[in-house]
């Protein structure tokens, strides 16, 4: 394995994919969920784009990740909202607190 | 190169810092600077367009979005015992990335291509049409579920996680 | 854009823009929903009426969105503009006649949304020209049919019919995707006449694939055998919407599919003579369990089921004119049947036949509408479907299996005799318990009478319809354009023996009901054998089984189902592992 860019920016992606994984397996606020889901989806972006300019396609990469962006950005703002309802009604953002399903 | 390392080592460093932090809107911050470096990283990999557009969403209107919602919901801090032991998370984490490196990173060409002609605006709106479409109808039913989740203060009770009521929302 | 294009718009648009003017309309204001929603319904209805002048076999709009999908399509040749302008003027009828039966129920807006949303949806769905654009209507027009049928969703009986129902069609709907998808990676495009035109060339295994796979999905939509319990389980629908949807549109969207890709398959070994055996099956089993029935509208939905399976035994056989012609003929009648029967239960309150009796005389319009729909159905000469059957008959049995041919005659006997008891029960005899039944209103008659002057008239189109059919349909009818006119068609239905015989069988139908006090020893014999087809010939104690083991099986899994989203993150991730182990063994990187 060479130290070139892409390789380098694939490191990236990797690391942003682990780290944003690493957030959701562990934490259990919900807005930190949130910050981890928008972390893995950078990773995405980043891995689309690298994908698009690796073929030569800088363009078609492009309008791929703008998409993610604003798939990420709608969920992120879903996502809020559902934490703030979820804070006035149950009174606590813990996601152990919040599992109703009964053994 | 060694421009593209630095940046590349911030960025890991400002998401590890976004996950670790203890404050949420610490949190949120650590976030906007790691959204920041990877529109820098973005640029530097010849997508201009997309670029700005990751700094003014990602690092701007997530940002505020993060900054609200965190003021309403409030700080909370609870116990830091993990759901799922240390051992499996991290082979699982592990396997995952050691996986996914293994499968891709050995058949990259060591330089970048040349860029084509097609310019962005043709290909968003012309050869993938669709997307812009789908791009559209994802918006506004963020938009509707939005609307419909603030608005939903009419006549609630409270929802009770052990028995399950929850004040109906007729659309 | 040319004048085409801009009807075809109309057709799937206007209903559209007139759900979505009903949902915002709100459930308070009754009296704008009862005046935007015919109106609407009509002016889509006057639009696929006009198309029909306009209609080609060429691709007329063509929207382009992006090279990855191709382009979406529509093509307004003879199957697509006859089955739009059924569904939108029968739509339009069925709107009609829900202002005054829906009258005092609650949540009308989410009705209307929903009903104007699938008659759009149904007119794109058979006058669009790109396969994916087809599979996007089937799975709206199943989502309106689940909606609607569990409209009063406060009734456990209705919910369940309603789940039944989508779990069924959408099994199907995997055979679809399935052929679609297999078509797709064959062809390269999505487009049905580029497939139609090259559809000799490829593989015959695929060919078969593909065919067996849009048969699958075609008998679980039009209720065929195996998949015919869920008709029944959906008349918990409001009448209208019985109707509209499981008489006379949604349910002719799986005979529309065998015809519309029949040149395709008609070569595969097998597929024709698998078409025919699914019909007859479907036709014999379906009479005898509307003989046995006492609830009127399983009455009429069994017979819808049973009608199906002429047309599917008809397309199997090779006759292409002769089951759309039937198809529009059952429609008519049928939807006719449907809103009289909707009627008949709206004043007296109940469906079961059993406690009705002696309505003609407090309701003398609807009994004269039941009556002209239920000779129609019967097929006795004059009304329509008379005309189509026997059609359908004569080319059953130039081009099938005699056995089968005797089948279907058989059934047609069938047919006269239940729909006679049927009529016997509800409307003559004495009541048998205190009914008190008043006649329809202004708005039901007003959707009444036109559907019955079209039973009475629709047989006199048989020859412009069938010189629209072969003038629009390159790959279904090769060869001249045909110009016999309706007089030659229907001289050559008087003139074959094949008429004569089903007349007699029909006949024989009939006369056993009349003299069915003489006839007792025999019913007597086969009382066990109609509590045998009353129980769906244990269909249903095979639908129960499968519910109970999925149950079982599923209380078994829910240990893995632990609500805690860090171990559901985990479980994600475990299977992503998974993916990646096989890519890394099978590709051999």
């Amino acid at each position: 394995m060479n130290f070139s860019i892409p390789n380098v920016i694939l490191l990236a992606v990797l690391g942003l994919l682990g780290v944003g994984l690493y957030g959701l397996l562990v934490m259990r606020n919900l807005i930190k969920v949130v910050v981890a889901l928008q972390i893995l989806a950078k990773g995405a972006i980043l891995a689309l784009v690298l994908a698009g300019r690796m073929q030569g396609a800088i363009g078609i990469g492009q309008s791929m990740a703008l998409t993610v962006i604003v798939a990420d950005t709608v969920i992120a703002v879903i996502g809020l909202s559902l934490a703030v309802q979820v804070r006035r009604h149950c009174g606590t953002l813990d996601v152990q607190a919040l599992s109703s399903l009964r053994r | 190169m060694l421009l593209n390392i630095l940046i590349v080592v911030g960025t890991l460093i400002c998401s590890i810092q976004a996950i670790r932090s203890n404050r949420l809107l610490i949190s949120a911050l650590w976030l906007a600077g790691s959204s920041a470096l990877v529109a820098l990283l973005l640029y530097m990999l010849g997508a201009a367009e997309v670029a700005v557009i990751e700094l003014s969403v990602g690092a701007g209107l997530v940002t505020v979005i993060f900054v609200f919602a965190i003021n309403i919901a409030g700080e909370e801090s609870f116990s830091i015992r993990r759901l799922i032991p240390r051992p499996i998370t991290w082979g699982l984490l592990a396997v995952t990335v050691v996986l996914l490196g293994g499968l891709t990173l050995s058949h990259m060409a060591p330089v970048l291509p040349g860029i084509d002609a097609l310019p962005f605006a043709k290909a968003v709106w012309e050869v993938r049409g669709l997307d812009a479409l789908l791009q559209v109808i994802i918006i506004f039913s963020g938009v509707l579920g939005l609307l419909g989740l603030l608005a939903e203060n009419s006549g609630a009770g409270q929802f009770d996680p052990i028995s399950g009521d929850k004040p109906g929302v007729k659309l | 854009m040319t004048i085409t294009a801009w009807l075809i718009i109309a057709v799937i648009g206007l209903p559209w823009v007139g759900a979505v003017a009903a949902w915002a309309a709100g459930e308070k204001r009754v009296k704008l929903l009862n005046i935007l929603a015919p109106c609407f319904s009509l002016a889509a209805g006057l639009a696929a009426l006009l198309l029909i002048g306009f209609s080609s076999a060429k691709v007329s709009l063509s929207l382009p969105v992006g090279g990855a999908f191709g382009d979406f399509s529509f093509t307004p040749d003879g199957l697509g503009v006859a089955l739009a302008a059924i569904a939108t003027v029968i739509g339009s009828l069925a709107v009609i006649f829900s202002i005054d039966y829906m009258r005092g129920e609650s949540q009308l807006s989410r009705y209307y949304a929903l009903v104007l949303f699938f008659i759009g949806a149904m007119a794109g769905l058979v006058l669009t020209n790109s396969l994916l654009l087809m599979f996007v209507f089937w799975e709206i027009t199943a989502l309106c049919s689940y909606a609607l049928i569990s409209f009063y969703n406060d009734d456990p009986k209705a919910v369940a019919g309603g789940i039944k129902a989508l779990i069924i069609t959408q099994l199907g709907g995997i055979g679809l995707l399935a052929g679609a998808l297999l078509v797709y990676t064959q062809t390269g495009s999505f487009e049905i006449s580029n497939f139609l035109s090259i559809a000799h060339s490829l593989s015959p295994i695929l060919l078969a694939w593909m065919g067996f796979g849009f048969l699958i999905a075609a008998a679980a939509k039009s209720a065929q055998f195996p998949f015919q319990t869920w008709l029944p389980d959906a008349m918990e629908a409001p009448t209208p919407i019985s109707a509209l949807i499981h008489a006379a549109t949604m349910v002719n969207a799986g005979v529309y599919l065998l015809v519309r890709f029949y040149p395709a398959f008609r070569e595969v070994i097998g597929w024709p003579m698998a078409v025919m055996i699914i019909g007859a099956i479907t036709t014999l089993m379906a009479a005898v369990m509307a003989l046995v029935a006492n609830d009127l509208k399983r009455v009429l939905a069994y017979s819808t089921v049973s009608q199906l399976g002429y047309m599917v035994y008809a397309v199997g056989a090779g006759g292409v004119m002769s089951s759309q012609f039937h198809l529009l003929s059952h429609a008519i009648f049928k939807a006719l049947l449907f809103l009289a029967a909707g009627a008949v239960i709206h004043s007296v309150g109940t469906r079961d036949m059993r406690q009705m009796g002696g309505l003609g005389r407090q309701m003398p319009i609807v009994r004269t509408v039941f009556i002209i729909g239920a000779l129609a159905l019967a097929g006795i000469p004059i009304f329509n479907g008379f005309w189509s059957k026997e059609l359908i008959l004569e080319t059953g049995l130039t081009n099938g299996p005699f056995v089968l041919y005797l089948v279907m005659v058989f059934s047609a006997g069938l047919t006269a005799l239940y729909t006679f008891r049927c009529v016997w029960l509800v409307f003559y005899g004495e009541p048998r318990t205190q009914m008190h039944g008043h006649d329809a209103g202004i708005a039901m008659r007003v959707a009444l009478v036109p559907l019955a002057f079209g039973v009475v008239t629709s047989w006199l189109l048989a020859g412009p319809f069938e010189h629209l059919l072969s003038s629009t349909l390159p790959f279904h009818f090769p060869g001249a354009v045909s110009t016999t006119s309706t007089w030659e068609i229907l001289m050559e239905v008087v003139t074959t023996p094949a008429t004569l015989f089903a007349l007699v069988i029909i006949a024989l139908g009939l006369a056993g009901w009349w003299w069915r006090d003489r006839l007792s020893g025999l019913t007597k014999a086969l009382q066990g054998f109609s509590r045998f087809a009353a129980d769906s010939f244990g269909f249903e104690k095979i639908n129960k089984a499968i519910v109970n083991e999925a149950q079982t099986s599923g209380e078994a899994l829910r240990v893995t189902q632990t609500g805690q989203l860090n171990w559901n993150v985990a479980g994600i991730l475990i299977g992503l592992v998974a993916v990646l182990v096989t890519l890394l063994l099978g590709a051999g990187l």
